[in-house]
């Protein structure tokens, strides 16, 4: 008699991928992130769903409706600092499980890895459309540099950029479909999402180690789930002191002037998550240059497969890319100081160097130390 | 991927001991700590050399800004 949630089709399902999974024995903390990034994504949906009950997207009335929210609306306070600096969790997260994904070789699992980078490119533009919709000054500003970008664009670009907008700036029409797409966007996500985990599911977990776990796989229920629900609990114990005691701590001062089209600020930039990648846009001088260099470093992700050259599958047994590991977290920490930083001497050619070691460290120096260290094992 | 169906397992033998069996910190000094070390050495001197780089550079980045946005007293140097 096969009890009913290995028998019901939808049960079944559920039972594959969050019960009766076999799961390596030894998967470490850097395997919570995946699951964190559900727990994040719900949030963000519910916050979200909560806001859009009392956001109205006019230009005439977006930002004063966020300020209904936190003064008025029950615990809207709560529901909008939970939103905002629940998307920096996201893409905390979402960094570090990218950063699991290449020191543990987890990008072997080609198409789950490319479902991935898909996902990212979809919570980046969650998260770039979503920060227009409050309508400050960065809001605005932010909105309308780097949809810019478009018009580097041969022949095509200027139309392309007007066609986005709905007019000939970024204004109400630029921002009620930016509140459409913001809504739209986290469902493609779901769905994108519930395809990484089909392909993840078909070969099953890696682990700290490397080596095929066949042999001692134990079942994801009774032990991940507590494992991933202390995650959950860490994870809830850092965004709640963030939101409770420092809630502006990752924002930007300026977006708490309503957007004004006739005043510049001194500083435009995006949030934290971003400065890395705006750092990389403004080190090549060209628009368009800028504009590939952009693309590229997120796009990057979805050759590191064809690039591995190593004969182990992660980082733990192979100390020189351990050494370019450590060398490209802390690049990306420059490139994310350098983009928060204006465009003047030493900050452009630092910023240029370290692009350039970006792009460097992943297309030479990763498949150099795997096929020195192959060299070192024959030897 | 299912239980039942991973992979072909033969002769597993285990061997534990009970706890009251045991001592619970054994050979302190003259295993646990040199192991102590070794994972130590095996990690911190891996990252700890990019790190120290990374915040030399920021930090004469962030002098030598400094330093540009003041005025040269050189300039200054034969007024009145």
């Amino acid at each position: 008699m096969t009890s009913i949630r290995k028998s019901h089709l939808t049960l079944k399902a559920l039972n594959e991928s969050m019960i009766d999974l076999p799961a390596p024995k030894n998967i470490s903390a850097w395997w919570n992130f995946g699951s964190l990034l559900s727990l994040c994504l719900a949030l963000q949906i519910l916050t979200g769903l909560f806001l859009a009950m009392h956001y109205t997207s006019d230009i005439s009335t977006a930002f004063s409706s966020v300020v209904h929210i936190c003064r008025d609306v029950n615990y809207g306070w709560l529901i909008r600092s939970i939103h905002a600096n629940g998307a920096s969790f996201f893409f905390i997260c979402i960094y570090l499980h990218i950063g699991r994904g290449l020191y543990y070789g987890s990008y072997l699992n080609k198409e789950a890895w490319s479902a991935g980078v898909i996902l990212l490119l979809l919570v980046m533009m969650t998260a770039f459309v979503g920060y227009v919709l409050p309508w400050g000054q960065m809001s605005f500003w932010g909105a309308t540099v780097i949809t810019n970008l478009l018009s580097a664009i041969p022949y095509v670009g200027e139309n392309i950029v007007q066609w986005l907008w709905g007019g000939f700036s970024v204004d109400s029409a630029t921002l009620t479909r930016f509140f459409a797409f913001h809504f739209l966007f986290p469902f493609g996500i779901i769905a994108m999402t519930l395809v990484h985990l089909l392909f993840l599911h078909e070969k099953g977990s890696s682990n700290p180690v490397g080596i095929n776990s066949n042999a001692d796989k134990i079942y994801f229920h009774p032990y991940f789930i507590y494992k991933d629900l202390i995650g959950f609990a860490w994870f809830a114990l850092f965004l709640i002191t963030l939101v409770l005691f420092i809630p502006n701590l990752l924002g930007d001062p300026e977006n708490f002037t309503p957007a004004n089209p006739l005043v510049t600020p001194p500083h435009i930039k995006p949030e934290w998550y971003f400065l890395f990648a705006y750092a990389i846009l403004r080190s090549i001088p060209n628009k368009l240059g800028g504009v590939f260099a952009l693309l590229a470093s997120i796009l990057i992700l979805l050759i590191v497969p064809i690039l591995h050259t190593s004969k182990w599958q992660n980082f733990a047994f192979r100390p020189l890319a351990q050494i370019f590991m450590g060398l490209l977290v802390v690049d990306v920490a420059i490139l994310t100081w350098i983009g928060g930083m204006p465009v003047e001497p030493p900050f452009i050619i630092i910023g240029q160097i370290a692009s350039f070691l970006y792009f460097f460290l992943f297309l030479v120096f990763f498949p150099l130390s795997g096929w020195l260290e192959n060299k070192m094992l024959e030897s | 991927m299912k239980f039942g169906d991973l992979a072909r397992m033969r002769h597993i033998i285990t061997f534990s001991l009970s706890p009251f069996e045991q001592k619970i910190f054994p050979n302190f000094f003259s295993e646990i700590l040199p192991n102590t070390w070794r994972r130590f050495r095996g990690s911190f001197f891996r990252i700890a050399p990019p790190t120290a780089l990374g915040y030399m550079v920021y930090s004469w980045g962030t002098n030598n800004h400094k330093e540009s946005k003041r005025k040269k007293p050189e300039d200054y140097a034969n007024d009145e």
